[in-house]
Parts: structure tokens; C-alpha cells; sequence
């Protein structure tokens, strides 16, 4: 995976497409420099999010937002730095497969949260009250 | 502090004689082949040239291999289910309903993990890099470590069979009877923690074959042009790595729950159940187009060659593919509609699965106006071929009547879907994994398997699977619950005979393909590929030799049309021999074997094996070696080996000659 790998990938280059990790010269994201920078914004978003879980300098419900907002950050951070992720023509597999991933991602989660509240509903009917109607089945 | 945790005599079963027997059995077989190996002296080549092995033509061919053991053991435990729910009217049968829950539970653990998901991948591992013009995967040595971690999976399953129990709660562990409270013994986590190994050997074959698929193709195999197999293997790969985590996180949420005392899936303590099958479901879903789409890619391949025709609707095709794989992550509810989510959610969840049929039903049209015009030779894999397009048509068609919520109410939980689902998966992922066995083995071998009983397995193995399953239909309309040790109901026996009978007739069909193997090892010499291309192929595989050298391709093709080969084979007919003038050759890298996936999966096991049986020093003992192989591969200095060019001349040069031969004698 060294030698005619890296001929592989020059050859590949040529072709416009380039892999994760692929180190192309002049690109933003080459280097070590890169990498030292990105731990470093990653470590402070780490422990910001420590922070934030226990400080009282923010309203207290917006604590949950802040930490998610937190967490997306994070994520910007690795997908840039240690994966690579730009815009360039060249990243087009992987700009599809990042949306691929969003997508099941986000079927996922809104999925399971809109299934788990009808399901709740099913099965605890508030006291006093009708059980709801979408749940009646 | 106990030694061997919570280990001791009385986890081997001395008081039951058939898993007892059946277990000395296998231990008495494999130390016969090892036996074998050392006194033949076979063992230098088999460790460097196979289990060392990171060519992926290997690594498919041993994941095959491992699938069709497997589906013997699979099968075995069919066998002993059915045979009881004939017996077991008014009866208890002859097995007691906790080995009874064990059988059921294996079978279908070992079916879908151990049997579908290996053929599929191995015929992937083998076929893709070939049809690509390429001369390994990305990762090759990765490659190993995925192989031989789903050896590791396998291996736990099976030593639970002698050292203590397996799973009781079916093949998939539902909360809250598969948590601690309700199955105190070591059957869950036998599951859990063979999945939990096999399943990151998954996940990095999958990787694998999208980076391969995605970076490696040969000059000019743009992708309109790559062949529909590489489609469904990009499809079912991107799947792999989408769904698997989920499966991963899940199960280690129960194991959390089991080791650690928290409460994820619990009845107490603000945990859900619930959510083990949304989340569940989210991975099993799609796990069943993982399995059918690199099926579908097969059937592509086969009815295009044994037409004569390229495949109708090309693109079509492409389209369908990578829709089924985006609908199959809307789909998953369908499996618990009777939970209660309410009549909005079953609604929107029953339609979009019954959208999926539209895009499956896109694909049977394609096979049929393939074939349509064409001049069908009716060889084995075609046979499988078109038994799968009858047949998965019935299956499709029962789908849909169980994604309407209301029937399935009635219909969930009994046979008429059990029937269900062995008909889509057995015509849908095994009769290809048989179609492809049969279609890609001399390329593999360089000689074609035996025509006369691959028609006998065929065609026991159709009527067999007719008989074994319409009458499940039957019984389910006929309201009897699956997972039934014992009943009272004399409708529902009669058909369970007939089920058996069908049973019986796999059997016959299983054997028939055990002595086509041998019969075929036999008379090889007959039934020799000698110049690499027996089907009348249209793709870059049957361009290389059987079997291809372990580079492939002496040059790299230059893939200039769809059908990368047809082209070149027409132009090479009209001229009786071969049109491609001879290459310059050059010094080919190679990556060279490395033990890395063996002693990765060694540890692994005695890493589960340790979790499964609280042996904690074994756990830290397994630990520290996985990390040292690791260290061991990352700071090794030789990657890769030289093939000498003149090597690489002399290969190419005979294949050529060979070729040219079989043109000039108008054989090709
Ligand atoms: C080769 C012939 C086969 C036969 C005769 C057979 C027979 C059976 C029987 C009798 C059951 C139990 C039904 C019940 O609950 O009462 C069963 C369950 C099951 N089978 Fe098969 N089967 C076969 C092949 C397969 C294959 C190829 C797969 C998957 C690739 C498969 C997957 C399953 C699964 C997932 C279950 C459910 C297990 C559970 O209840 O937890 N089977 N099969
Ligand atoms: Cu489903």
C-alpha cells in the first residue's frame, strides 16, 4: 500500500479524484501543522462542552442547545481537519458519501424520535384524558 | 476470585447427548483435516498461501468456503425443527423446549450472519476487484482481519454448542427477555459478543470494497460503465458502513445492561424497550438489502451472459439499485407495526415499503427483456436464475400483504411470516450465492463444476424449497405462532409434514452439491477452463486466465465501452486472435501476506470468549496481545513483494498463447 500506492494516487489525481488522506501538495489540509491544529480546536471544544455543563453563566434550559451546537462544531472539526472533507472538485465521492451518511443520519434520529413519541402515547394515555387518537390503534 | 470466572464443569452439557454428540463430532473432524494437513505435510502452504493469505480471490473463496459450512450446520438445525413440529402434536417431541429455543435461536443467528452474509461478501471480495481491472482491494491486509474476524464470530457461536449454552431468545435478542434478569445464563452473551467481533470484521470489509470501488478502477471504467455487480456491491457496501454501527451500538447497549447493571432496555429504571427494536430494526432492515442487492448484481451478471445479450435497462438498473438503498433506511417500522406506534406512523412506513417494491419490480422487468429476444442457454446458473424470478416474485408479493398494518396484526409473529421471509431470502440471496458458486468457480479453480448434479441440487433443492415453505403459509393463515416447541392443533400437522418432506428434499439437494464438488475434483481434467472465459462471459473478469494470476492483470485493461470485454472478445474473434498487441512489461508490487488477520481474530476470540465468561485476566491477556499485533503490523518495515517482470511476461505470455489457441480453433 506504499510505494505503488502513491503512484496510484498520482495517477489518480490526474483523473481529478483523490481519497481521504491522500496528501496533495499545497492543499489546505496538508500537513502535520494542520492536524496539530485541528487536536487543538478539538480539545478546546471538548472541554468547553465540560464547561458549559456546569457553568451558571448560561440560562439553564439553553444548556442542552449549547452542548449540541457544541457537538456539531466537534464534528465540523474532524470532518475538516482529520478527514479532509473540502469542497473542491476533486471531493465530490466524498462530499456524496458525507450526505449519504447525513441523510441516514438524520433518518435515523427524527425517525426514531417521531416512532418513540407515538409510542409513548400508546402506551401511557395521561391520566383523566382520552388517549389520543393517533395512538389508538 | 474464581479462576475461570464463571466457567466450570457444568457448563459442558454431559446430560444432553445431541449437542454433545454433535459437538464431538466437529471436534473429531477438524482434528482429522489438521491431522491431515501436518501428516501430509500440507501445513507450510496452507498457513502462507491461504490463512496468511491477502490476495482477495483467496479471501472470497475462503469466505464462501466458510458460508458453506456453515450452511450445513444452518441446515442441521432446520432439520431437527422441523422434524419436531412434525412429531410434537400432543407431544413434547424429542427436544425439551430450552434446547428447542437454542436451535431455533442458532439457525437463525448462523443463517443470515454465518451463511448469507459470507457468500456475499466472498463473491463480492473475489468477483469485484476482477470485473474492475484491478489487481487487489484498498486495504488488503484489512481485508484478512475482516475475514478472519467473522472466523472469530463464527467460532464462538459454535463452541457454545459444547461449553455452555446459546442464545434462547431467537435470532434477534429482544429486551426485556434477553436481558440478565430473564436469561441469567451465557447464550446472550455468546450472541452479542459474536456479532460484536464478526460485525467490526463487516464494517471493515465494507470500507474495503467502497474505497475500492470508489478509488480503483481500471483507466476508462467510469461509473456508467462499470458492470451491475460492482453497482450493487457499492450499494450494498455503502449499506454495510451506514447500518452496522447501529447494529454495534445496539447490542453493546444490552451488554452494557447485562455487565454493568444499566438500563437502556430495562423494565425499571426509566429504560425502554422499545427502542431495542426501533434501533434494531434501523440496522435489519437494511441488513436484508445488504444481502439481496450483491444477489440482484449476480442475477444481472448470469442472465446477461446466458442470454447473449447485454443486460436491458443498464441504467435503469444503476437508478433502482441506489434507490433500494436510500428506501431501505425508510422502511424499518415495518417490522413492528404491532408495537403501537399509532395509525399515522404504521401508515407512512407501510407505504414506503411498499414503495420498495417498485424499484425491485424495475429489476424483474430487466431480467425478463434480457432475456426476451435473447438465445438462453439453460446452464446451472441461469437455472438458479430464473427459479429465482418465480420465486421472489411469490415472496414479493407476500411483502406487500405484510406491509399493510392491518394485516399484518393478524399475520405478524406466526408462520405465514416465517414463509415470508424464507421466500424472499432463500430465492433472493441463496439461489445467487448457488448461481454464483456455480458461474464464478472456474475462475476461481480453472474448471467447471459438474453440470449433471448441479441440476439434481437445482432441482431438489426447488421442489424442496416449495414444499418446505408454501405450507407454512398454511399454517400461518391457520394461525400457528412460530417458535412452537409443541402443539394442539391437528390442522397444523399435516403440513408440517409436508414441510419436513421439503426439508428432506434440501437435504438431497445439499448432498447432490456435495458430491458435485467431488465429482467435480475428480474428472477436472474434462472439465478444464483452459484459456479463462467457459460462459461466453461479457465482463473484465473472464479477460484473465482460470485462475487468474495473483496480480489479475498483467497490464491494467483500458476500458473504452460498457461491456469492457465483449468489445475487445468481438474484435479478437473476427481476427482469431488476440487483437491487444503485446505489452511492455514492468516489475508488479505486490502486498505481501501477513499473519496480522489470523492473530488479530486469535485474540479476538480469547477476548469474547474471556467477556462472555468473566475471566478477566484472559480479557486483559487477549487485549494486550490485539494491541501488539497491532503494533507489530504498523512498524513493519516490508509492505510488499516484487514480481520480476519477466515473471509477470512469462505468466501473460503462456495465457496469451492459450488464448490465441482456443481463437484460432473458433472456441472462444
Ligand atoms: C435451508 C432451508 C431452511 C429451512 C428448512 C429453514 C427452516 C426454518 C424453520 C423451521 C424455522 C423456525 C420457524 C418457527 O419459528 O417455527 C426457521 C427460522 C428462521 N430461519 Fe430458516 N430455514 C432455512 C433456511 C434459512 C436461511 C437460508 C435463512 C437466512 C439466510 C434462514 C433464516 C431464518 C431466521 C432468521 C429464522 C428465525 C429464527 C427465529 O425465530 O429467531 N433460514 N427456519
Ligand atoms: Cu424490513
Amino acid at each position: 500500500m506504499t510505494d505503488h500506492h502513491s503512484e496510484d494516487i498520482a495517477h489518480r489525481v490526474e483523473g481529478g479524484d483523490v481519497a481521504p488522506g491522500d496528501v496533495i501538495h499545497g492543499e489546505f489540509t496538508a500537513g502535520w501543522r494542520t492536524y496539530v491544529l485541528g487536536l487543538a480546536i478539538a480539545i478546546g471544544l471538548t472541554i468547553a462542552s465540560f464547561w458549559v455543563a456546569q457553568t451558571h453563566l448560561i440560562y439553564g434550559p439553553a444548556i442542552d442547545m449549547a452542548l449540541a451546537t457544541l457537538a456539531v462544531a466537534q464534528m465540523g472539526i474532524h470532518l475538516i481537519f482529520f478527514l479532509h472533507i473540502t469542497t473542491g472538485p476533486d471531493n465530490t465521492n466524498n462530499v456524496l458519501a458525507l450526505a449519504f451518511g447525513i441523510l441516514v443520519v438524520f433518518l435515523v434520529i427524527f425517525g426514531s424520535i417521531w416512532i418513540m413519541i407515538h409510542m409513548n402515547q400508546s402506551m401511557m394515555p395521561p391520566t383523566g384524558m382520552p388517549a389520543p387518537q393517533s395512538g389508538g390503534m | 476470585m474464581k479462576l475461570l470466572g464463571k466457567l466450570d464443569w457444568s457448563a459442558i452439557p454431559f446430560d444432553q447427548p445431541i449437542p454433545l454428540a454433535a459437538g464431538a463430532l466437529v471436534i473429531v473432524v477438524i482434528l482429522g483435516v489438521v491431522a491431515l494437513i501436518f501428516a501430509k505435510g500440507w501445513a507450510p502452504y496452507i498457513w502462507n498461501e491461504w490463512i496468511c493469505s491477502v490476495d482477495h480471490k483467496r479471501i472470497g473463496v475462503m469466505y464462501c468456503s466458510l458460508a458453506m459450512v456453515m450452511l450445513v450446520r444452518g441446515f442441521i438445525d432446520a432439520l431437527m425443527m422441523r422434524t419436531q413440529q412434525s412429531v410434537a402434536f400432543h407431544s413434547g417431541g424429542y427436544l425439551p423446549p430450552e434446547h428447542y429455543d437454542q436451535i431455533f435461536s442458532a439457525h437463525g443467528t448462523i443463517m443470515i450472519f454465518f451463511v448469507a452474509m459470507p457468500f456475499v461478501i466472498g463473491l463480492m471480495n473475489f468477483v469485484v476487484p476482477l470485473q474492475l481491472g484491478v489487481r487487489d482491494v484498498a486495504f488488503p491486509t484489512l481485508n484478512s482481519v475482516a475475514l478472519w474476524l467473522t472466523a472469530a464470530g463464527v467460532l464462538l457461536v459454535n463452541m457454545s454448542l459444547v461449553v455452555g449454552e446459546f442464545s434462547r431468545v431467537g435470532w434477534l435478542p429482544y429486551p426485556p427477555l434477553s436481558e440478565l434478569t430473564y436469561s441469567p445464563g451465557v447464550g446472550v452473551d455468546y450472541y452479542c459478543w459474536a456479532l460484536e467481533i464478526s460485525g467490526i470484521g463487516t464494517l471493515a470489509g465494507g470500507i474495503n470494497l467502497v474505497t475500492t470501488i470508489l478509488k480503483m478502477r481500471a483507466p476508462g471504467l467510469s461509473y456508467t460503465r462499470m458492470p451491475i455487480f460492482c453497482w450493487t456491491a457499492l450499494a450494498s457496501n455503502l449499506m454495510i458502513i451506514a447500518a452496522f454501527p447501529v447494529l454495534t451500538a445496539t447490542l453493546a447497549m444490552l451488554l452494557l445492561d447485562r455487565y454493568l447493571g444499566f438500563h437502556f432496555f430495562t423494565n425499571t429504571m426509566g429504560g425502554n424497550q422499545m427502542m431495542f427494536m426501533n434501533l434494531i430494526w434501523i440496522w435489519g432492515h437494511p441488513e436484508v438489502y445488504i444481502l439481496v442487492l450483491p444477489a440482484f448484481g449476480v442475477y444481472s451478471e448470469v442472465v446477461s451472459t446466458f442470454s447473449g445479450k447485454p443486460l436491458f435497462g443498464y441504467r435503469s438498473m444503476i437508478v433502482a439499485t441506489m434507490a433500494i438503498c436510500i428506501i431501505s433506511f425508510l422502511v424499518w417500522l415495518h417490522h413492528f407495526f404491532t408495537m403501537g406506534p399509532g395509525g399515522d406512523v404504521n401508515g407512512v412506513f407501510g407505504i414506503a415499503s411498499m414503495i420498495i417494491a417498485v424499484p425491485t419490480g424495475v429489476k424483474i422487468f430487466n431480467w425478463l427483456f434480457t432475456m426476451y429476444g435473447g438465445t438462453v442457454r439453460f446452464r446451472v446458473p441461469m437455472l438458479w436464475s430464473i427459479a429465482f424470478m418465480i420465486t421472489f416474485v411469490i415472496g414479493g408479493m407476500t411483502g406487500v400483504m405484510l406491509a399493510i398494518p392491518p394485516a399484518d396484526f393478524i399475520l405478524h409473529n406466526n408462520l405465514f411470516l416465517v414463509a415470508h421471509f424464507h421466500n424472499v431470502i432463500i430465492p433472493g440471496v441463496l439461489f445467487a450465492a448457488f448461481a454464483g458458486y456455480v458461474y464464478w468457480f472456474p475462475k476461481a479453480f480453472g474448471f467447471k463444476l459438474d453440470e449433471g448434479w448441479g441440476k439434481a441440487a437445482f432441482w431438489f433443492w426447488v421442489i424442496g424449497f416449495y414444499l418446505a415453505f408454501m405450507p407454512l403459509y398454511v399454517m400461518g393463515l391457520e394461525g400457528m405462532p412460530r417458535r412452537m416447541q409443541s402443539y394442539d392443533v391437528p390442522q397444523w400437522q399435516p403440513w408440517a409434514h409436508v414441510a419436513t418432506v421439503g426439508a428432506l428434499s434440501i437435504m438431497c439437494g445439499i448432498a447432490c452439491m456435495v458430491i458435485q464438488l467431488v465429482v467435480s475434483i475428480r474428472n477436472r481434467e474434462q472439465l478444464r477452463d483452459d484459456y479463462g472465459d467457459p460462459w461466453d462471459g461479457r465482463t473484465l473478469e473472464w479477460i484473465t486466465p482460470s485462475p487468474p494470476p495473483e496480480f489479475n492483470f498483467a497490464v491494467m485493461p483500458n476500458v473504452t465501452g460498457e461491456e469492457a470485454y465483449w468489445g475487445l472478445k468481438e474484435a479478437a474473434r473476427e481476427q482469431q486472435r488476440i487483437t491487444r498487441p503485446v505489452p511492455e512489461y514492468e516489475d508488479l508490487e505486490m502486498p505481501r501476506n501477513s499473519p496480522t488477520g489470523f492473530v488479530c481474530a486469535f485474540f479476538a476470540v480469547m477476548m469474547g470468549f474471556a467477556l462472555i465468561w468473566h475471566i478477566w485476566w484472559l480479557l486483559v491477556l487477549g487485549f494486550i496481545g490485539a494491541y501488539a499485533t497491532l503494533v507489530v503490523f504498523a512498524w513493519r518495515d516490508l509492505h510488499e513483494r516484487i514480481i520480476p517482470k519477466e515473471e509477470v511476461a512469462r505468466i501473460d505470455l503462456e495465457n496469451r498463447a492459450r488464448r490465441n489457441l482456443a481463437l484460432q480453433e473458433g472456441r472462444v
